[in-house]
């Protein structure tokens, strides 16, 4: 047999845009498979000689979907520069928008993008396979995911100024206090978001048992977790310190400062995607890989700290007698563990007296050359580091993007799922579906390196050992 | 009610056609229209649509040959590729099916072929006053 490619371009339903090889031997085996990140956007280049006060609202255009997160690495890289610590109104602002932005973003994936696999299969046709057909037979779920994400985005637009690349974060804490009608009104909808937050939980879950097979292909392999975490050892997403986690439960460092990381982090760069590929650097690179994001965060949190999303827990960490779940297709899992602890939390901060402070800001001039602003964002750490002149002018960026960070394990996760899943003689749509699946497991946001583009069709090319094209499967 | 989208990036040149219309619609006073400002069209904005029975989405499009020619348009190509913003038809096809609204709807083109910056500004503003003057004198009719 001779030695072919096959090409998945672009992958739909991701956040962003993407392709797929699939390498078939001469012996008619898939070899390996990539995937690729196909456009280069320069922001840690054309960020250099603007002001540091453009910062967050120049990064957060990296992002139309998680916007949030980079405006808080950006504020909390701007804050180490200029020596200021936000006061407590202001954190807890920021704490709030960031939940919020999980919240829309996780709902997002798993009502919109992913939703169809769960109902109809990854084997249904692919006409069905998808939110229109979603919309006639789960119309509830449908009306659900856009509550939901509504809920989500009012907070962000009421506490930030926009839905979309808001404002209102600022270096040394937020613009402008809570309203106490805003607090009331957020409040008010907690409960029933809690209860549809729930459902989906629920309705995850009694429908895991269809799809062993993908619990244990699509992506299972031990790796290293990586998350911020408190000192409490609870879920964290805004402050903490670095914690590494091997397959096995062992902490293999934590307590590390972010603006330490480049001492653990290595970025390794593949001329195949734009895309970095970081890894732990005492393991080296490739063995060094890890994940992070959701199911990383989880993992490595003792507790959620909130009451609902505790009880989940518990649930969650017994599907691997304690030890870290490594099967990447429970990243969904994750989600809605943290889309109720997301919930939980933002009702506890906006009960929280000192959340109602007038005072939400701290201000100061440039006191320091370096800073390093480090958040969990969606899909999992996030990190922004600036360089600056003493008058403030940028000299240097670095960005690890989330998903960057999950860059060599989607990798092994696609290679393993085409391995698995696609026979090079007969390849079907549900195969290929998987594969996709896979990357959708870890909803990564291309977009941050990317922007999405509107191709209606998927195009997978199966190519010989000369690049010739010998057939062509149109996907829709 | 009336409700009129216009959607795009500011930050990308003519790709800020429908921003820039409802900005000038603004100062317009219509009666009975709800005007809505977007980046882009999301899942959760049919929540802000379910009283309208008439939906004006305003934005650019790409085209190399016919720059700053404006078109209406009943259709639009569908988009299946989901990401975290949406299409106009799938927007309506969400009020149809799950909050059985099922209003008109009209698509409000300009045709650009630079999303980087205005190219002409002269042109770009004889588009967003055309169609915020013919937007204006149809909501006048109703």
């Amino acid at each position: 047999m001779q030695k072919k490619t096959i090409v998945i371009d672009p992958v739909t339903r991701i956040e962003g845009h993407a392709k797929i090889t699939i390498d078939i031997s001469e012996e008619g085996v898939v070899e390996d498979a990539k995937i690729h990140v196909t456009q280069y956007r320069g922001f840690e280049k054309f960020c250099e000689g603007r002001p540091y006060t453009e910062m967050p609202a120049l990064t957060a255009r990296t992002c139309g979907i998680c916007p949030v997160s980079h405006v808080v690495s950006a504020t909390k890289a701007i804050d180490e520069i200029l020596g200021v610590t936000p006061p407590k109104a202001g954190v807890n602002i920021r704490k709030i928008v960031n939940l919020a932005q999980m919240l829309q973003s996780h709902t997002l994936n798993f009502y919109h993008l992913s939703s169809p696999d769960f109902i109809y299969g990854f084997d249904a046709p692919k006409e069905d396979r998808n939110i229109f057909k979603m919309m006639q037979t789960h119309p509830q779920m449908a009306r659900d995911g856009i509550n939901l994400r509504a809920f989500g985005q009012k907070i962000i637009e009421d506490l930030a100024g926009k839905r979309i690349h808001p404002t209102g974060i600022i270096p040394g804490g937020a613009s402008h206090k809570i309203e106490e009608s805003t607090k009331e009104a957020i409040l008010e909808q907690v409960p029933a978001m809690l209860k549809i937050a729930q459902s989906a939980l629920e309705f995850f879950r009694d429908n895991l048992h269809k799809f062993q097979e993908e619990i244990d292909y699509l992506g299972a392999f031990p790796s290293l977790f990586m998350a911020i975490t408190n000192d409490e050892g609870t879920l964290e997403h805004y402050d903490g310190k670095l914690c590494f986690m091997d397959s096995e439960g062992n902490i293999l460092k934590d307590k590390i400062e972010p603006r330490d990381y480049k001492e653990f982090i290595g970025e390794a760069v593949e001329d195949f995607s734009y895309l970095k590929s970081p890894y732990y650097k005492p393991l080296g690179y490739p063995q060094g890989m890890y994940r992070v994001g959701a199911l990383a965060r989880v993992n490595i949190a003792k507790t959620c700290g909130t009451p609902l999303a505790d009880k989940e827990l518990i649930k969650f960490k017994a599907l691997n007698d304690g030890k870290p779940v490594l099967n990447t297709f429970y990243y969904h899992y994750a989600r809605l563990i943290e889309m109720i602890y997301a919930i939980e939390k933002i009702e506890e901060l906006l009960k929280c007296d000192e959340t109602m402070s007038d005072n939400v800001r701290s201000t100061s001039t440039v006191s320091y050359e370096r800073g390093v602003g480090c958040s969990e964002a969606p899909r999992g750490t996030l990190f922004h580091e600036y360089h600056v002149t003493k008058d403030g002018i940028i000299t240097g960026v670095n960005l690890i993007i989330a998903t960057g960070n999950n860059n060599l394990a989607m990798n092994a996760g696609v290679k393993q799922v085409a391995q698995r899943f696609v026979d090079p003689k007969n390849i079907t749509d549900g195969a290929l579906n998987r594969v996709e699946a896979v990357i959708r497991c870890f909803d990564p946001c291309l977009s941050c390196s990317t922007h999405a583009l509107g191709i209606v069709s998927s195009k997978v090319e199966i190519r010989d050992h000369n690049k010739k094209i010998i057939k062509v499967f149109e996907r829709s | 009610m009336r409700v009129i989208i216009g959607y795009g990036n500011e930050l990308r040149g003519e790709d800020a056609f429908g921003v820039d219309t409802i900005k000038k619609l603004q100062k317009l006073s219509l009666k009975n229209t709800k005007l809505l400002s977007l980046h882009q069209l999301t899942p959760e904005i049919v929540l802000q649509l379910l009283d309208a029975n008439e939906i004006i989405f305003i934005d650019a499009s790409y085209d190399e040959k016919n720059h700053y020619a404006l078109a209406c348009s009943l259709t639009e190509q569908d988009n299946l590729n989901l990401s975290h913003h949406i299409s106009p038809k799938t927007i309506i096809y969400m009020l149809n099916n799950l909050y059985k609204n099922m209003p008109k709807f009209l698509i409000y083109s300009m045709m650009s072929r630079n999303f980087d910056t205005i190219e002409d500004t002269l042109r770009y503003q004889e588009c967003v006053d055309a169609v915020a003057l013919y937007l204006s004198l149809e909501g006048q009719k109703n």
